[in-house]
């Protein structure tokens, strides 16, 4: 599988080159759908000239990601366009070599059902086989370095690419079993944008089921791991703002960092719910409906565990899909990380029920979005209302993509448990919904 | 000799210093039973452009439309005189701002010059250090303030530091200003710089009265400070020679009921050799001759009084607004950002830290 994966590569690597080198970058770069305040490449450029004047780069409402990107760019900034590059190609492998591990974690754990004759015996049908799993990492893979939506991302240089690559290393991390480095990974995406703590439930699952600890809450060893895990977790964030602070030498970058990424003060239009509102609140109520809105990200952490804690990697699939889409910035390199999982759940094809409808919707907002913004801005005959219908529609067809999988993934595990063919008690044909 | 004679009538010539002369004429109230101080900023206008100033040196600016409004039985005219004897509006008035384009901002910006590029002329204040510029303001005023379109005032400090601003930007020669409201001698007061001369119509404490009504008009058509002086403009032909000490002596409290003001210890002139035609006008002082003039010899002055028996007022110049050789000669610093070294160290430690960690001690041997 290495060789058709580096040709995958070079094939990816060469898009890009073609694509930055072409007058299209700065037209990319500029696009709302593709950058945000948080990670713009613009704002990272104008950070580092602040610092070489002798100015806190976090003066003034430019720049908004993390010292330690400053520290990183400081050095590569002549070098950006091969960073992301390399990004994308280790977020690549690393989903790569995930997926692969996973896969075999999954395959071993059916064949112990099926040697203990767990499964009845009509759905032997949904069985999945190493064959057909051979070529599901390549397509991981595939799925992320030549979706446009990552191939924008990456030309665009936004910061969002360097993200995405640290969360795919957490997930590599975790699938391998490696506690500290997913703790670590985890804290260092953290650190760059605040939502995915969330994925701290879905690891400690992870780890729990690996390290076979039963999610009991009266066992003692249950709360022992959440204790390690958190310990590791809380520690390198804190040495991490620590580290920030020794870097530049002052505070102002946490109100500049957290502070806009949860108050949300920036109300450019991009792809997500915050900004129309947020246009037309009244100063009253902002604060209540800032937490409405925040908490709309983290809430679905806690049953969506509770209901998905025998399958914690569906669960960061959509812990993730609930980040990119709830999150206060969101862009097409988050839209493009939980896409990129989708061969993964491949085989729930045949109870996926809105697929058409939703990539129809994901395929003509994604049309839409330069045409009306160029019909707001530009030609000044439609207004925001209209970008705002696509931004909402765009979301909506997300939320019934990753519903849809839900769905298809318990209705999956049901059959498994009580076979195929559902009968009710009289003998008729019933069918599962979601409810 | 004839030569002396002529050298002596070049340096009269000279004796005022303006070369060019320029009105800035505000009405600053609007509604319609404020006609009044529309009327006086016309019946001003006129008399400035009868006796000399073009248009394209007058910035006037009236808050509203009189001659145009609905109430006005007599539309396209606007009448300073009951029954109507003299229409101040005519056929060739230009106001440049108008309605609500007569603000405190705006005003402030006519004055010091800090217009958007995108201004016209007509409505710049492109004045010199050799203009003179005659202002002239007329409204509802209070002990320190100007009321601009009922919403918004001015106040007498911040007029002062306006003034200021433009001696610092050589925007004139001589400046008069001429305030025509309640207590209007209360924005006067803090004027500090040089070459301002400054008349009000009332007291601090007191209220300036209108003239007459018109009772086919409805309203009051003229304040009586600007109906007297308009009467004493009126005898004012560019070749005369009053001057200002007439100007102040227009309106006594008999026909006034209010007491005009004036000030004038800021100017360096004698006011009794200020001519009206030197504000007022645009006086081009020429001389035909037929013979050729030696002017090699150098001009005298015409002997000037003492102002008043005062010491030598200190020598005002330019102020400088930026330390440009500074600018200009320093060097761009060349400090260039770097992490700091303790950092570098803890983070890469932490690093390797974390290297071992995970992947065994074993691996130490192998790089040491």
């Amino acid at each position: 599988m290495a060789a058709p994966l580096t040709l995958l590569l070079i094939v990816a690597v060469t898009i890009r080159a073609a694509l930055f080198r072409s007058s299209l970058a700065e037209l990319i770069a500029e696009r709302v759908e593709v950058v945000s305040p948080i990670t713009a490449w613009k704002r990272v450029v104008e950070g580092l000239a602040l610092l070489d004047l002798g100015v806190s780069p976090y003066s003034g409402d430019v720049f908004h990601e993390t010292p330690l990107i400053i520290y990183m760019f400081h050095f590569l900034v002549d070098y950006a366009e091969i960073t992301f590059m390399l990004a994308d190609v280790i977020t690549a492998v690393a989903l790569y070599m995930a997926v692969k591990e996973y896969n075999k974690q999954v395959f071993r754990k059916q064949k112990f059902a099926l040697e203990a004759d767990r499964y009845p015996m009509d759905s032997l049908e949904l069985i999945r086989s190493p064959k057909e799993m051979y070529y599901i990492p390549l397509k991981v893979a595939m799925f992320y370095l030549l979706n446009p939506f990552t191939i924008l991302s990456c030309v665009a240089k936004s910061t969002c690419g360097l993200n995405n690559a640290v969360l795919a290393l957490f997930f590599l991390s975790t699938i391998k079993g490696n506690v500290l480095l997913s703790a670590i990974f985890l804290c260092l995406a953290t650190y760059q944008s605040i939502y995915p703590i969330t994925l701290c439930a879905p690891a400690m699952l992870y780890f729990m089921q690996r390290q076979y600890i039963p999610v009991n809450f009266r066992r003692v060893s249950f709360w022992w791991f959440i204790v390690q895990y958190l310990f590791m977790y809380l520690g390198s964030l804190f040495v991490l703002i620590c580290l920030s602070f020794f870097l530049l030498g002052s505070w102002d970058y946490l109100p500049s960092v957290y502070g806009f990424i949860l108050s949300v003060p920036d109300l450019t239009p991009n792809i997500g719910l915050f900004w129309y509102f947020f246009a037309e609140m009244f100063e009253h109520f902002r604060l209540f409906f800032l937490c409405v809105f925040q908490i709309n990200v983290f809430f679905y952490t806690i049953p969506l565990s509770i209901k998905l804690k025998e399958h914690p990697v569906f669960l960061m699939f959509m812990q993730l899909a609930v980040i990119s889409i709830f999150k206060s910035y969101p862009t097409v390199g988050d839209v493009a990380l939980y896409l990129a999982f989708l061969p993964v759940w491949s085989h729930l094809h045949r109870f996926l029920r809105n697929i058409f409808l939703v990539s129809c919707v994901l395929l003509a907002c994604s049309v839409l979005f330069p045409v009306l913004w160029h019909l707001w801005i530009y030609a000044g005959s439609a207004n925001s209302n209209f970008y705002y219908a696509i931004t909402l529609l765009f979301n909506v067809a997300q939320i019934l993509l990753v519903s849809d999988y839900f769905y298809a993934f318990l209705r999956r595990e049901h059959h498994l448990t009580n076979g195929l063919y559902l009968k009710r008690k009289d003998g008729s044909e019933a069918t599962l919904i979601l409810k | 000799c004839a030569l002396h004679v002529i050298c002596c009538n070049a340096g009269q010539f000279f004796s005022s210093g303006h070369t060019n002369n320029w009105a800035v004429l505000v009405c600053t109230s609007r509604f319609w039973f404020n006609y009044r101080h529309v009327a006086n900023t016309l019946s001003v206008y006129r008399s400035v452009k009868r006796l000399g100033i073009p248009d394209s040196h007058i910035v006037l600016m009236l808050a509203d439309d009189m001659a145009c409004n609905h109430r006005n039985p007599k539309p396209a005219t606007v009448f300073s005189h009951k029954n109507m004897e003299l229409n101040v509006y005519g056929d060739d008035v230009e106001v440049d701002y108008r309605g609500y384009e007569v603000t405190v901002e705006n005003f402030l910006r006519v004055l010091t010059g800090r217009l958007p590029p995108s201004t016209p002329r007509s409505k710049r204040l492109l004045s010199d250090d050799r203009s003179n510029i005659l202002i002239y303001l007329t409204g509802h005023g209070g002990n320190g303030f100007l009321k601009f379109q009922d919403s918004e005032e001015i106040s007498n400090v911040e007029l002062a530091d306006a003034f200021e601003q433009m001696w610092q930007k050589r925007r004139y020669n001589e400046l008069l200003f001429i305030i025509d409201t309640c207590q209007g001698a209360s924005m006067y007061e803090r004027f500090y710089s040089p070459n301002i001369m400054a008349l009000a119509s009332s007291q601090v404490g007191e209220d300036s009265l209108s003239h007459q009504p018109d009772l086919a008009i409805g309203v009051h058509l003229m304040d009586r400070y600007t109906f007297y002086m308009l009467e004493f403009l009126e005898d004012i032909h560019p070749a005369s020679k009053t001057n200002m000490n007439d100007l102040f002596k227009v309106c006594p409290k008999s026909q006034c009921v209010s007491t005009p003001g004036h000030r004038t210890d800021l100017f360096l002139r004698d006011p009794g050799s200020v001519l009206i035609t030197d504000f007022f006008g645009s006086v081009r002082k020429v001389e035909l001759t037929m013979d050729a003039i030696n002017l090699t010899d150098p001009i005298k002055q015409m002997e000037e009084n003492p102002v008043n028996g005062e010491e030598q007022k200190e020598v005002y110049s330019y102020a400088d607004q930026l330390p440009v050789s500074e600018i200009i000669h320093q060097k761009p610093k060349q400090k260039d950002w770097h992490p700091p070294d303790g950092f570098i160290l803890g983070l890469w430690t932490l690093i390797l830290l974390v290297f071992f960690k995970t992947y065994g001690i074993k691996h130490l041997k192998h790089i040491f």
